[in-house]
């Protein structure tokens, strides 16, 4: 009995060791991120472009505005197919073998290394377009995000009862009309927070974009042409030889995490109102 | 079934030879009978019966999924509402349906009345307010919610929701009605309130109630149709069908010794 | 009324199918665009010759995939090695031991950090992780580990940041929430029925987290591992900031060298000859396969779960 009882402890001991090991790391990450980060954070990063390399000051003005709107056009691209796909699988397809298997292979899609992706857009979209661009950038992030909508608007649409249906069917109303006046009204709070949280995962992706929508030193938002993204910057800046490229990076760091997590958690929100009601 | 049309006025439905199968199973078998017009008819049997199935089959609710079958004839007026042609969204329109639990969409009330209505392509603002006032009157439910007709309709309580379902079936002004055991999720006193309004509609509706309560079907009905096993073991006047059973299937039914 | 009904109907009817149906062509079009863009590399240096070949020199236009492969290889592991206990240890630690009003906060922290891209790992390992271990772990091992017959001379380091050890040690840090996360998913499983009656037969703690709950859930925390690990070999940008982008084999530890991301994320954009730009296909399709194969072995794991 002894000896179990000395087990239990040893066991016991080790895991809560453990997990404070993990904890505190993590909890170094954000600490170190949010002292260093901070720092570096002022005014001119969100109002100035990039200076000639080795320049001091300059800012990320571009390259945030880059990012949002390479963000933007892929959540234009990938939300609306997530939600219609989404939509087919629970409404049309239901429990069918082919239903089944589009839901196994969008949810292993949504474990592929997002650097495939990213050869994968430049092979169809660059090499014909001639060069890097907005546009192929895009397309590598909505690519990221259809599988996560989808998947997520089914699991939510199939919660919605049938008898909410089967009345809105007695009343004579065509299926259209079904899913998008009765179900998905119920439920919006859901649809909204997977919005959120699919936003919050391209959000941070840096190598779809490496050779799609690539870097670009003069400011042009053409969807043809590449363009500075605060993710792909970072990176540039932080492998560069410059501090001042450093204390930019770390800038870009803490934004980015904040807005990262800013989504994250307006998704969290929404997802326990859902639940409140 | 040998058919049985013994009623004392117009007939509104007749149904013919009527088979039903799930699949291949046959969960109807052999249905001939006709329904009075502006009447209510219980619907009566043990769970399995076959009664929820059947009272489906007035607005085609099975058509909504796959592998069902329709055999025979049902004519409401002289139409046969089974024939592939007929466009089922006329069909719901003359016939409605309230379900076992309250289903409020998630709009407000007046939206949820207006709900049939916008479909049927009435856009006359006017023309809809009148419509889902005179809906809302006829379940019973204006005076309780005339000061918040744009407030969401699933903060309303079971019973009400329930009689909101009501109101909104009534508003595109069907022929016929089906209660699908419309009563079973609610209390006593909604219940009632729910009972007189049938009884209410019932002089200008079709009325066709599936229900397991039999107190429910003797207090309401003027006819009662007695299902097992998708069989129909009797049909007649619900006062007589109560007090004098002919079949013996039927009295240990109606005395509770099974079902 | 009725025909703009049927129409609409018909209309979002088979939009809705066409991208349902579209995550199937993005399938079949990425293994398509990988084989096809990588079958010159697989004809001029043939498949199997190249998973084993440890050349990798632009200059004379020869490739092959050994130490990209290898650093993947490696790096996973280790990090596997690391944060896999860590991982558990938390899981464990919040579904058993923690007091139930901490476990939703460090639940959600863990999530939370789950959610931070993996750039700022990489970033992290960059900027504080890898001067640490130059300044602190290097001078260690090269006093202890190295002293060690045989498997000394893996450890030895000088003077180097970047290095296969450094990657390795933020991938961990990099995949334990998500890793703890999944794992915690997988014990909740367990029915409180069933721990109750271990319990009642007089069982520890421990003894009812590993011999029931374990036990229980295995099916489970096997998938969960499985994705986790399809995640490690994926990862580019945790690592490409610290692994030190040399191609060579490592010679230990504490070597620079590459993996196939790294390599992939480094030089994709600068392959000058169309056999360089076609090798580097034949890496992300080689990893391509390879994650393919974890995500269908978790799948396999989890479905017996759910059916069982």
């Amino acid at each position: 009995m002894r000896k179990r009882k000395i087990k239990n402890y040893i066991g016991l001991s080790i895991s809560t060791i453990s997990a404070f090991i993990g904890l505190f790391f993590l909890l170094w990450i954000i600490v170190s991120l949010i002292e260093k980060g901070f720092h570096y954070v002022n005014w001119s990063v969100f109002t100035q472009n990039a200076v000639s390399p080795g320049d001091e000051g300059g800012g990320l003005k571009f390259a945030i505005l880059g990012q949002l709107e390479v963000v933007s056009i892929a959540s234009l691209l990938g939300i609306p197919t997530g939600i219609l796909g989404g939509i087919y699988l629970s409404e049309y397809g239901k429990d069918s073998f082919l239903s089944n298997v589009i839901r196994n292979v969008s949810d292993a899609m949504t474990s592929i290394p997002s650097i495939i992706i990213g050869i994968f857009v430049y092979a169809l979209v660059v090499v014909p377009m001639g060069g890097f661009s907005v546009l192929a950038g895009s397309i590598a992030l909505a690519l990221l995000m259809m599988p996560i909508v989808i998947s997520s608007i089914d699991n939510i649409l199939r919660l919605v009862p049938n008898e909410l249906r089967e009345a809105a069917y007695a009343l004579g109303a065509p299926k259209y009309i079904v899913i998008f006046k009765v179900v998905a009204k119920e439920a919006i709070v859901g649809i909204v927070s997977v919005i959120l949280l699919a936003i919050s995962r391209i959000l941070g992706e840096t190598a779809p974009l490496l050779f799609t929508s690539f870097n670009s030193n003069f400011e042009s938002y053409k969807l043809n042409k590449p363009i500075a993204t605060l993710t792909v910057t970072m990176y540039d800046y932080a492998m560069g030889p410059y501090d001042s490229w450093h204390h930019l990076a770390w800038a870009a760091a803490i934004i980015l995490t904040f807005s990262v997590l800013l989504f994250n958690i307006a998704s969290r929100l929404f997802s326990y109102w859902r639940f409140r009601r | 079934m040998k058919y049985i049309c013994k009623i004392d006025g117009k007939q509104k439905i007749d149904v013919r030879n009527f088979n039903f199968y799930y699949g291949n199973k046959l969960a109807l078998k052999d249905l001939n009978f006709c329904i009075k017009e502006n009447t209510i008819l219980a619907l009566i049997g043990p769970s399995g019966s076959g009664k929820t199935t059947l009272a489906r089959c007035f607005n085609r609710m099975h058509d909504l999924y796959t592998n069902n079958r329709y055999e025979g004839e049902i004519f409401i007026d002289n139409t046969n509402i089974l024939d592939p042609k007929i466009d089922l969204i006329e069909l719901r329109d003359r016939v409605g349906m309230v379900f076992q639990k309250p289903t409020a969409f998630p709009m407000t009330i007046f939206e949820n009345i207006a709900f049939g209505l916008k479909l049927k392509g009435i856009k006359n603002k006017t023309e809809l307010k009148d419509k889902v006032e005179k809906a809302l009157k006829d379940a019973a439910l204006w005076d309780e919610v005339k000061d918040r007709l744009d407030k969401l309709a699933t903060n309303l309580s079971g019973g009400q929701q329930q009689r909101l379902c009501i109101a909104r079936a009534i508003a595109v002004d069907p022929e016929v009605l089906v209660f699908d055991e419309s009563t079973a999720s609610l209390d006593p006193i909604s219940t009632s309130k729910i009972e007189d309004l049938m009884v209410e509609l019932s002089k200008k509706l079709t009325i066709i109630a599936v229900t397991h309560n039999l107190q429910q079907a003797a207090r309401v009905s003027e006819y009662t149709l007695f299902l097992l096993d998708g069989e129909a073991i009797e049909y007649d006047k619900t006062n007589i069908m109560f007090t004098n059973p002919k079949d013996k299937k039927t009295q240990d039914y109606i005395m509770g010794r099974f079902g | 009324m009725k025909k703009k009904f049927i129409m609409i109907d018909f209309f979002l009817k088979h939009i809705s199918m066409f991208f349902a149906y579209f995550v199937l062509l993005v399938i079949f079009g990425l293994f398509l665009v990988l084989y096809i863009n990588s079958k010159d590399a697989i004809n001029h240096f043939g498949f199997f010759s190249f998973i084993t070949s440890n050349v990798w020199s632009p200059a004379f236009d020869k490739f092959g995939g050994l130490i990209a492969l290898i650093g993947t290889f490696l790096t996973t592991v280790i990090s596997a090695i690391i944060a896999i206990p860590i991982a558990l240890g938390i899981a464990i630690f919040l579904v058993e031991i923690c007091p139930n009003f901490l476990k939703t906060p460090i639940g959600i922290a863990i999530e939370l950090l789950a959610a931070i891209p993996s750039v700022i790992y990489g970033f992290w390992g960059l900027f504080y992780l890898g001067p640490l271990i130059e300044k602190y772990v290097q001078p260690f091992f090269n006093a202890t580990l190295v002293k060690l017959p045989i498997v000394g001379q893996y450890f030895y380091g000088y003077s180097s940041s970047v290095s296969l050890f450094t990657a390795s040690v933020v991938l961990a840090i990099m995949i334990i929430p998500f890793t703890a996360a999944l794992t915690r998913d997988a014990l909740k499983i367990t029915p409180d029925l069933l721990k109750e009656s271990a319990y009642a037969l007089g069982a520890t703690k421990w003894e009812t987290i590993s011999k029931v709950m374990f036990r229980y859930s295995k099916g489970a925390i096997i998938g969960a591992v499985l994705i986790s690990l399809g995640r490690a070999i994926g990862e580019t940008m945790a690592v490409t900031f610290v692994i030190g982008n040399q191609d060579s084999l490592p010679t230990s530890l504490m070597s620079a060298t590459t993996t196939v991301t790294a390599t992939i994320a480094n030089e994709f954009t600068e392959a000058s000859s169309h056999l360089y730009l076609s090798s580097m296909y034949l890496l992300a399709f080689i990893l391509f396969l390879l994650s393919f194969l974890l995500i269908i072995g978790s799948k396999m794991f989890f479905l017996r779960k759910v059916r069982d």
